[in-house]
């Protein structure tokens, strides 16, 4: 009778395990990269785009996946420099065929990804890069972004500072692409609504001590001092503003990814009344970033941020893949332009077509007590500048002050 | 070049010419080895100064991303040829490594070191404040060079038979020049500078000659990147790389050249594989190589003695 039993068992368990090897089979898989600074100096926006992919491949894989594939995420550090960026895009594409790859983090290493992704015709979104290059002269058919570029942050903040907090600006930089892309958008767009700017000087990626520029902000007579630094050159550079008395005297506005709303907290009386544009905020009151934060704070047990974004990339591309019918890039590409989706965080979102970048609304905040505050929502198409594909933004620029 | 060596070195580039016909050896693996075996020539190149000479540059990477600069400013002005990048490139990283070698040969010890490090510090400092060669961002999106009209370096493959060639060429440059009476002056200076003075050699001039013949070399290396990775940055030119370029030398073995081959391509497959899995990668580096500088002084290649072989560090 024993034997008999194990036997039954036996077949029972072969039975099973045939009747389940179609199944297995079925789970056929897709993979999607996801590139970006995992430590260093902007580890938190990583870790954030890494957090943002999980929690959106989640949801896509409980609801059946795409395409009837469940999407696999390879997550790779670029040690934020161009060179391992490269050879890890390399990787991602050819040894592993990703069919997407999101990041990276850095606009340098983002930039040489472009020719990376150019080149092996890979879909690429960029949801945290906002150097200007990227829809201009680094554009190419399978490249998308989320992220508000330089020009668009520019020309959502110049005017309120110029209405609200005064006419003559410190532009003050971190010294690679993001900073310098930043810096001269801001100057271009300030200059164009007859702004002043007073001084402009960047200061090398990972400074530590940024006393010796604070002699020339403070003898330029500036009212608001522009800043345009993120991850820890941020937090380094406000404390010691702070300590040297500077975040009283001035006024201070920066660009979206100057700090996470996570390291607020930890500098809030340096950070008070700071002004930043950005398109997500865990204190704005709007239901849709409501919804997101708390399915993101449900997951991680933190507010949700900047990560907004790359979940949002990895949706629109769901779409796209959908809407082709396959993972053909050429298809998938086609099938991102013009495509909209209402249900965001910051409400509806479009992809343009021209220059594949999304037009979306952001806000202005304030921060307060260690949160960013809405102040005043910007229409997307206010911001977003004429499509400029081809062309040199840097044309006609110059970084010289015009005494007024 | 002795006829061991050479015929020890045949089968080693017979079998790297065959690694693309291995199974399962994909455009990556290809792109890989290529880094690999190029930053292992650079660090080969270095050894002549640091193994050989006694030298130890801190600014190579100065002569490396001189050769990239070169290579990416023809290529993005339409100048496809891979010949005239390569003549360009020596052209520009030796006058640079004329001024460097003339200065700092005519200190010892940690001045060398220091000085060739603020070269290229200022070198880095100009590239990345120039816009005109880009700036912080450098030359992006270059076009492959052409080896002929008509033949385009674009594609893994090619590049990789391309850099296997430059090993090779590299390789026998360097082990002719060590095997030389020039080579066993410099293994002499490295050994004892001031008995070498002694007996009437010129040491200043045999140390420009080695700092020369190494960027150049070097040069060369750097200026076959662009073709593969479409860029050159500022990042290329940084103190950090003339550091992983020591690292790499010290891993291999220090005055061998085979082995600082063996430690350029160890380091980088190491890299590459090791920030795959985590992402505090640099820590696991960071213990191999105490690892090896504890318990492998000589380096890997000093693994050959546990196995029995003839050391080949090289000797006066």
């Amino acid at each position: 009778m024993k034997r008999v039993t194990s036997l039954a068992l036996l077949v029972a368990v072969a039975l099973a395990v045939f009747l389940a090897a179609p199944a297995v089979a079925q789970q056929k898989v897709v993979k999607i990269g996801d590139l970006g600074s995992k430590v260093g100096v902007f580890e938190g926006y990583g870790k954030y785009q890494s957090m943002g992919i999980q929690l959106a491949v989640e949801e896509i894989n409980a609801k059946g996946g795409v395409l009837g594939h469940k999407i696999e995420v390879i997550a790779e550090d670029d040690d934020t420099k161009p060179a391992p960026a490269v050879r890890k895009a390399e990787k991602l594409i050819l040894q592993d065929g990703v069919k997407l790859i999101i990041g990276a983090v850095s606009s340098g290493s983002t930039m040489a990804v472009m020719d990376v992704t150019k080149k092996y015709k890979t879909i690429h979104w960029n949801s945290v890069s906002c150097a200007e290059f990227m829809r201009t002269t680094k554009f190419h058919k399978y490249y998308f972004s989320n992220q508000p570029d330089s020009r668009q942050q520019a020309n959502g903040l110049a005017k309120y500072i110029l209405d609200k907090m005064g006419k003559k600006v410190y532009i003050f930089y971190t010294d690679y692409a993001m900073g310098q892309s930043d810096g001269r958008q801001f100057k271009t767009a300030l200059e164009r609504l007859g702004g002043e700017v007073v001084g402009v000087a960047g200061a090398p990626l990972d400074t530590k001590d940024f006393s010796p520029w604070f002699g020339a902000i403070n003898a330029s007579g500036a009212d608001v001092l522009f800043l345009a630094f993120a991850g820890t050159d941020s937090l380094r550079l406000m404390t010691q503003l702070h300590s040297f008395g500077m975040t009283k005297k001035y006024k201070l506005a920066g660009i979206d990814c100057f700090l996470l709303q996570q390291d607020l907290a930890a500098i809030a009386e340096p950070m008070e009344g700071f002004v930043q544009l950005n398109h997500f905020s865990a204190y704005n009151p709007d239901p849709n970033m409501q919804a997101f934060n708390q399915k993101f704070k449900k997951k991680f047990g933190v507010d949700a941020n900047i990560a907004a974004g790359a979940y949002d990339a990895v949706y629109f591309w769901k779409t796209a893949v959908e809407k082709a019918g396959s993972f053909d890039s050429d298809k998938v590409s086609a099938a991102h332009e013009g495509l909209c989706t209402d249900a965001t965080h910051i409400g509806r979102q479009c992809i343009r077509t021209e220059d594949h970048q999304v037009v979306m609304d952001m806000h202005l905040y304030r921060v307060e007590k260690g949160k960013n505050i809405p102040i005043a929502r910007i229409d997307g198409k206010d911001a977003i500048g004429a499509a400029m594909v081809g062309q040199d933004p840097l044309k006609g620029f110059t970084w010289e002050i015009k005494k007024k | 070049m002795s006829r061991t060596l050479g015929w020890r070195a045949a089968p080693v580039f017979a079998a790297l010419a065959a690694l693309p016909a291995v199974p399962g050896m994909t455009d990556y693996y290809l792109l890989l080895a290529f880094d690999a075996l190029l930053f292992g020539a650079v660090a080969m190149s270095l050894d002549l100064l640091i193994g050989y000479t006694g030298l130890v540059s801190f600014g190579h990477a100065a002569f490396f991303g001189l050769g990239a600069y070169a290579t990416a400013i023809l290529l993005e002005r339409g100048i496809l040829s891979l010949w005239a990048s390569l003549g360009f490139a020596v052209v520009i990283v030796g006058l640079y490594a004329l001024v460097v070698s003339y200065f700092a040969t005519a200190r010892r010890g940690i001045y060398f070191a220091l000085l060739t490090l603020v070269f290229a510090e200022v070198v880095f400092t100009f590239f990345r404040y120039t816009q005109t060669f880009g700036g912080s961002d450098g030359i992006q999106g270059v076009p492959p060079p052409e080896l002929l009209p008509g033949v385009t370096l674009d594609t893994p493959m090619r590049n990789y038979y391309l850099i296997v060639v430059y090993l090779a060429l590299a390789w026998a440059a360097c082990r002719v020049l060590v095997g030389s009476h020039f080579g066993k002056v410099l293994v002499a200076i490295r050994e004892n500078e001031d008995r070498a003075r002694f007996l009437g050699y010129n040491v200043q001039r045999y140390k420009m000659a080695a700092c020369m013949i190494s960027a150049l070399l070097t040069g060369l290396g750097g200026a076959l990147y662009p073709g593969r990775a479409a860029f050159a940055t500022p990042d290329l030119l940084l103190w950090t790389v003339s550091g992983e370029f020591i690292i790499m030398v010290m891993i291999g073995g220090l005055g061998t050249l085979t082995g600082p081959v063996i430690g350029g391509a160890f380091f980088i497959v190491l890299q590459e594989k090791v920030s795959s899995y985590v992402d505090w990668y640099f820590i696991v580096i960071g213990a191999v190589l105490i690892l090896i500088v504890l318990f492998m002084p000589k380096g890997l290649l000093g693994l050959r003695r546990l196995l029995g072989a003839r050391p080949w560090r090289a000797t006066a």
